[in-house]
């Protein structure tokens, strides 16, 4: 390691980290894979949903290569671009979130459910009144980010919905 | 004694009530709007709920988001602060009928006194000295002109549903009592969903003298003696004071021992202040009733060493006053200047934004309470205080030495702040002679 030490910094050194980072931010970039000798490091960014990714090709082993082009979404266009907008549906009042219309009762929308933009989604009870509360979107749920009985505040995050599913 | 309690409210205020509740030992809940969110003193509350936008009215004015924070906050009791829902009695009866305490007096007392033609009628009843005016509401223009001149003009039309110096106007003869009539009856049917009118006779460049009280659900009343408050611009206060300069003390004692009469009268509990206006002959007429605890309060927190929002909460707890009149001593004076984030070279309009440098003053008898500090964005949709500098001090020309200190002291960048105008007041003779009136601000800087 001393030898390499005296070569000048190397893929572990933080500046050369912050720079990498911001080269990636500068340049959008979702992924980078760098090996110099022993040492590699790979950096990703946000979400990583499949798709076309650049990368640095290193000869040794299996490179993490995008397996089913065929399949990437088409929404996706520039390579650089995150894969993935999704709307998430907020609180629009603090509260009590209930996922189903009633105790034992199936809940409104799992992960998976399609949603319209009149679909209710779940109930936020404030004072005393239930407050059903629609998707006001088109898509699929990804995610319920809340859990049934929850208190929420406004403006809470309580679904993910991805418009393109 | 309450656990936890949520506070109602943003900005210094808000961090006020915090401070007390954790002198206390009481949990708090602070509320915020999006626009509050990374308000400083957001962090020193045990939790803070999002309750809505920036607009007052999607936040600290929505009562439904409110009560729903106080309840998965599983609080107690509500604090309003001032200003917002302080006064409102309908948030007052929401709160009791879910069960939550509200720290204030009983929705009664803020209805009756709330009405300010109700509360000259409760005024008189309790024998004390009322502006003479009209016997109730103004109802048609012949009426108003009869009264006017049994009255005497110059008269002031004001809207029963007003306050705070708002929905007033001034007629100095029948013309433009009778043009008055009709915009200051629009005015409050819009401002206040009620635009009925009473009349007053107009008090030429008086004093603003207030009393603050204090009363327990036992039935207990004491006053904390009095403020003066009669720098004001726009019917909104500059600069309060405590004693009031130049009062005779039979005066004093007289207006104190009124306002407990009429607080006693009107049921009422829990802090209040019964505002007075004193004229040249030193005759006082009451005013109104501030049904809250007020911007001003650390005056008198100042020279009678009660901390008035912890009283508050005790009262509101059901405990009994702690103090009887003759425990409550006033010493020393105590001043203060409402710090504004606005531009007096601009006819005070608001100046929201970054601050980008506050170097506060300090000291001995110097006390800030704000909630602002450097890098804090002042947000566009509230009230534009963002300090309220005070000073103690033992006898008046000290105190104007030290608020002038303080002054001095105080550096802030980023915004326009009303502390170039503080500055020239304090150096103003008549000010520090303790002989100015309500109409002194905008004599002394008329502004084009």
């Amino acid at each position: 390691m001393a030898d390499e030490a005296s070569r000048g910094p190397g893929p572990f050194d933080v500046k050369t980290i912050r720079q990498l980072v911001a080269l990636m931010n500068q340049h959008d970039l979702n992924e980078i894979d760098l090996r110099e000798g022993e040492q590699r490091i790979r950096l990703r960014r946000g979400l990583f949903q499949g798709g076309p990714i650049p990368f640095a090709q290193t000869s040794a082993s299996a490179p993490a290569a995008p397996t089913s082009t065929a399949s990437a979404p088409p929404a996706i266009s520039a390579t650089a671009k995150p894969s993935k907008t999704l709307l998430p549906i907020k609180s629009p009042t603090p509260g009590t979130f209930y996922s189903s219309s009633k105790p034992g009762a199936e809940p409104y929308v799992k992960v998976g459910s399609k949603v319209t933009p009149s679909t209710v989604v779940c109930m936020i009870e404030a004072m005393k009144i239930f407050n059903e509360i629609t998707a006001d979107c088109t898509g699929v749920i990804t995610e319920v980010s809340v859990e049934n009985q929850q208190a929420v505040e406004y403006g809470q995050i309580l679904f993910q919905v991805d418009p393109n599913g | 004694m309450f656990q936890r309690i949520l506070v109602a409210n943003r900005g210094e205020i808000a961090l006020r009530v915090i401070r007390a509740c954790r002198d206390l030992g009481i949990e708090v809940v602070a509320v915020f709007s999006e626009a509050d969110r990374d308000a400083p003193y957001l962090q020193l509350a045990n939790d803070a709920i999002c309750i809505g936008p920036a607009p007052a009215s999607e936040s600290y004015l929505n009562i439904p988001r409110l009560i729903s924070a106080a309840e998965i906050t599983d609080v107690q009791a509500i604090h309003p602060g001032y200003g917002f829902l302080a006064e409102n009695p309908h948030f007052a009866e929401v709160c009791r009928l879910c069960n939550i305490e509200f720290i204030g007096p009983s929705e009664q007392a803020m209805r009756l006194l709330g009405n300010k033609n109700e509360a000259r009628k409760l005024a008189q009843k309790a024998g004390v000295p009322v502006v003479p005016g009209s016997e109730g509401l103004v109802r048609d223009e012949a009426e108003a002109v009869r009264l006017a001149r049994s009255i005497g003009f110059p008269v002031l039309i004001k809207a029963a549903a007003g306050g705070g110096g708002r929905g007033m106007r001034v007629a100095r003869n029948d013309i433009s009592l009778q043009s008055g009539l009709k915009a200051a009856s629009q005015e409050a049917e819009k401002a206040f969903k009620d635009g009925s009118v009473y009349l007053e006779k107009y008090i030429e460049q008086p004093r603003h003298v207030e009393v603050q009280i204090l009363g327990d659900q036992q039935g207990n009343t004491i006053h904390l003696w009095e403020r003066d408050c009669s720098l004001q611009r726009r019917h909104q206060k500059l600069v309060e004071e405590s004693p009031a300069p130049n009062l005779p003390p039979e005066l004093r004692q007289e207006m104190c021992e009124a306002a407990v009469r009429l607080a006693k009268t009107a049921g009422y509990y829990n802090a209040g202040t019964c505002e007075f206006l004193v004229d040249k002959d030193n005759k006082y007429y009451f005013i109104e009733v501030n049904a809250r605890i007020q911007v001003e309060h650390p005056v008198t927190e100042l020279v009678t060493g009660i901390d008035l929002v912890r009283e508050q909460i005790r009262l509101a707890a059901g405990e009994p006053l702690r103090f009887k009149q003759q425990d409550v001593v006033p010493r020393g004076v105590a001043m203060e200047c409402r710090i504004n984030a606005e531009d007096p070279a601009k006819d005070f309009r608001p100046s929201p934004g970054v601050i980008t440098r506050w170097q506060a003053p300090g000291g001995p008898g110097v006390r800030l309470d704000s909630h602002v500090s450097a890098g804090y964005r002042v947000p566009p949709h509230y009230d534009s205080l963002v300090a309220k500098l005070l000073v103690y001090q033992p006898t008046r020309s000290e105190a104007l030495a030290c608020m002038r200190r303080a002054l001095a002291e105080f550096v802030v960048e980023g915004i326009h702040t009303t502390i170039p105008l503080h500055r020239e007041i304090f150096n103003d003779s008549s000010f520090r002679d303790g002989r100015v009136d309500t109409t002194f601000i905008e004599r002394t800087w008329q502004k084009g």
